[in-house]
């Protein structure tokens, strides 16, 4: 049970994910789950920036990390998962059983997406897909920071 | 009303303003903001004192990522109201108490403003997205005024309880004022460290919180 | 230098004047880019600065003090004609990682220092000496810094990244945070005994112990009675006892 959260924010790893969870859960990896960025050297070389030494930074995409993901729930080191779309997490969850439970940590406003809480914008088709999670037994909820309340998908979607 | 007050509000307005729209120079820290309250009304040492206090709180606050956060500084500016020319010990607790009120009211009025400012931008979608720069200016600037609203609404608002305070019932009857005072000064002392473990985690940062523990309470001692 | 960049620099103190929840600083981004945006070919009735102020209002985020480097490295991008789909994605991957390094340099590093010297100072000193340090140390880091970014980023476009992997800003992530952390360390007994400089020991001892309960409420009794909540509660209590007792 090493990966400790699985998150979805669409800002990816930025400062509610270095200065928050990493802390907070004594995160050692983060694997960042996402096509377009295991392809573009420089935008890989602009996430690891801000993540402190002594926390190494995987880079992964979807298909590779449905592959992987038992391997690094095996492993000891304590892994943060991070993906920025919805369908990323849905193949995730549902390409093995290991995960069990998704933070919604932050989807912008944009592509006919509309607001289900200050920080959660869906479009009708995301809400389905995780609804469909829940439906299956994964354990969906918003929570930003580790200080705020979290939020359950019933709630919201 | 003296002048004294009138310059607080412009004090008030101009350190809420800081905390988000304008610059973001830390004037909105608390030891800033109720150090200068101090000054204006003529007692430095009492606005410092309610100033470090709420500094103290307000190290518990990390603003990440668009979060929300207390407005400590309007808090400060209303606590050195409520501390100025009280006597010591027994205005502190009461003052800062006054303050964390108003930093409390004024997290959720900024959520008002910014409510207001989403139904702004939705009004004005399509030029927005056209990049219609003169929808652009006018949609930034109405948020700036917005914000300006509530930075002088919470501080007059913020004023009037200190005012009220400060007069009603008068501090030293108030039983039970030492105790808050010792109370608000602990419950301050545990915020600022329990948000600097919060913010350093599990790291060896966490030893260098320690040995500076270390070193201020032997130096404490020492005195 | 370049007609407008002095401009922008002075709109990115407002960038955050229209926060909202849907392109949370993303207007404020597109009018503090937009002087610079103006020197486009063309100028302000060309299509490259309609263009680019189309792509300037979506949504973004970021530490206030590093937006700039947003703001230069996407008008840079757009002054050396990169294609639309180009400039977005390099407006969008800035988020993340201005954020990451803004909060890990400024919030938990630059910010708890200078905090922790003005407490410092203002318990050995006087207040006014301990906010006049603060104020002062803390502003000789943030107002270089925003300058720095605004024109690291347009003298970088798109390779952007190398200014913020250069040596200073790694260094300083590194070491701010434990030299805050041991600052604000020093500084909370410290500020503690002058606090409660007229009381007797019992006194002292329960503030102590009021402080103990606090940091066990915020760690492990109920993260979400913390700070604010956890010192009105307590104080409510306090005039509680008092008016009973």
């Amino acid at each position: 049970m090493s990966i400790v959260l699985t998150r979805l924010d669409d800002r990816l790893i930025h400062g509610q994910v270095v200065v928050g969870w990493v802390q907070h859960l004594g995160v050692k990896r983060i694997v960042l789950v996402d096509d377009e960025v295991r392809s573009n050297a420089w935008e890989q070389e602009l996430y690891t920036l801000g993540v402190p030494g002594d926390i190494t930074v995987e880079f992964a995409s979807v298909d590779e990390a449905v592959q992987a993901v038992r391997d690094w729930n095996a492993d000891p080191t304590r892994t943060l998962l991070l993906a920025g779309r919805v369908d990323a997490i849905v193949r995730l969850c549902e390409g093995t059983d290991v995960i069990r439970k998704i933070n919604v940590g932050g989807l912008h406003e944009g592509s006919g997406r509309t607001q289900r809480l200050a920080f959660v914008y869906l479009t009708g088709e995301e809400a389905e897909q995780l609804r469909r999670l829940h439906d299956q037994g994964v354990e969906v909820s918003a929570q930003d920071v580790p200080t705020a309340n979290r939020a359950p998908l019933k709630d919201w979607a | 009303m003296t002048p004294e007050w009138g310059w607080l509000v412009v004090w008030g307005a101009i350190v809420s303003l800081d905390l988000v729209s304008v610059g973001q120079f830390m004037l909105a820290r608390p030891l800033v903001a109720g150090t200068v309250a101090g000054v204006i009304l003529g007692d430095p040492l009492a606005g410092g004192t309610v100033g470090a206090i709420l500094e103290l709180f307000a190290l518990d606050v990390l603003p990440i990522g668009g979060v929300r956060y207390p407005d400590y500084g309007v808090g400060a500016v209303a606590a050195a109201a409520t501390a100025a020319g009280a006597p010591g010990a027994l205005g502190t607790g009461i003052a800062v108490c006054t303050g964390l009120v108003v930093a409390y009211v004024g997290e959720w009025v900024m959520l008002v403003v910014r409510q207001a400012n989403t139904a702004d931008v939705r009004r004005h979608r399509e030029a927005l997205d056209a990049g219609h720069p003169p929808t652009i200016a006018a949609v930034h600037v109405r948020g700036l005024g917005r914000d300006l609203v509530r930075s002088v609404v919470l501080t007059v608002g913020g004023l009037a309880l200190a005012a009220a305070v400060h007069r009603w019932p008068p501090v030293d009857e108030v039983r039970g004022a030492v105790l808050v005072g010792i109370v608000v000064i602990g419950a301050g002392l545990g915020a600022a460290t329990a948000g600097v473990l919060r913010a350093v985690g599990q790291t060896v940062t966490v030893r260098w919180f320690g040995l500076g523990l270390i070193v201020g309470v032997i130096w404490t001692f020492s005195q | 230098m370049t007609r407008g960049l002095g401009a922008s620099w002075l709109r990115t103190f407002l960038l955050q004047a229209s926060f909202n929840f849907d392109r949370m600083v993303g207007i404020g981004w597109a009018w503090a880019a937009e002087p610079i945006l103006r020197a486009l070919p063309g100028g302000r009735g060309g299509e490259a600065y309609h263009g680019a102020m189309r792509r300037a209002t979506r949504f973004f985020n970021a530490h206030p003090y590093l937006a700039g480097m947003a703001v230069g490295a996407v008008a840079r991008a757009e002054h050396e004609g990169l294609p639309p789909d180009k400039v977005e994605r390099l407006r969008q991957a800035l988020i993340g990682p201005l954020g990451s390094v803004g909060d890990k340099l400024i919030w938990a590093g630059v910010l708890p220092a200078s905090v922790g010297l003005g407490l410092l100072v203002a318990a050995l000193v006087s207040p006014v000496a301990g906010a006049v340090v603060f104020f002062v140390g803390y502003n000789a880091v943030h107002l270089p810094l925003r300058w720095w970014a605004l024109r690291e980023g347009w003298r970088r476009g798109a390779d952007v990244s190398g200014a913020l992997t250069a040596g200073g800003i790694k260094r300083g992530m590194r070491l701010l945070g434990p030299f805050g952390a041991l600052l604000v360390g020093i500084a909370i007994p410290v500020l503690g005994g002058w606090l409660a400089r007229d009381y007797v020991l019992e006194t002292k001892l329960s503030i102590a112990l009021v402080g103990a309960l606090g940091v066990a409420f915020a760690r492990w009794i109920l993260p979400a009675f913390r700070g604010l909540r956890f010192g009105l509660v307590a104080a409510a209590v306090a005039l509680l006892v008092g008016w009973l007792s």
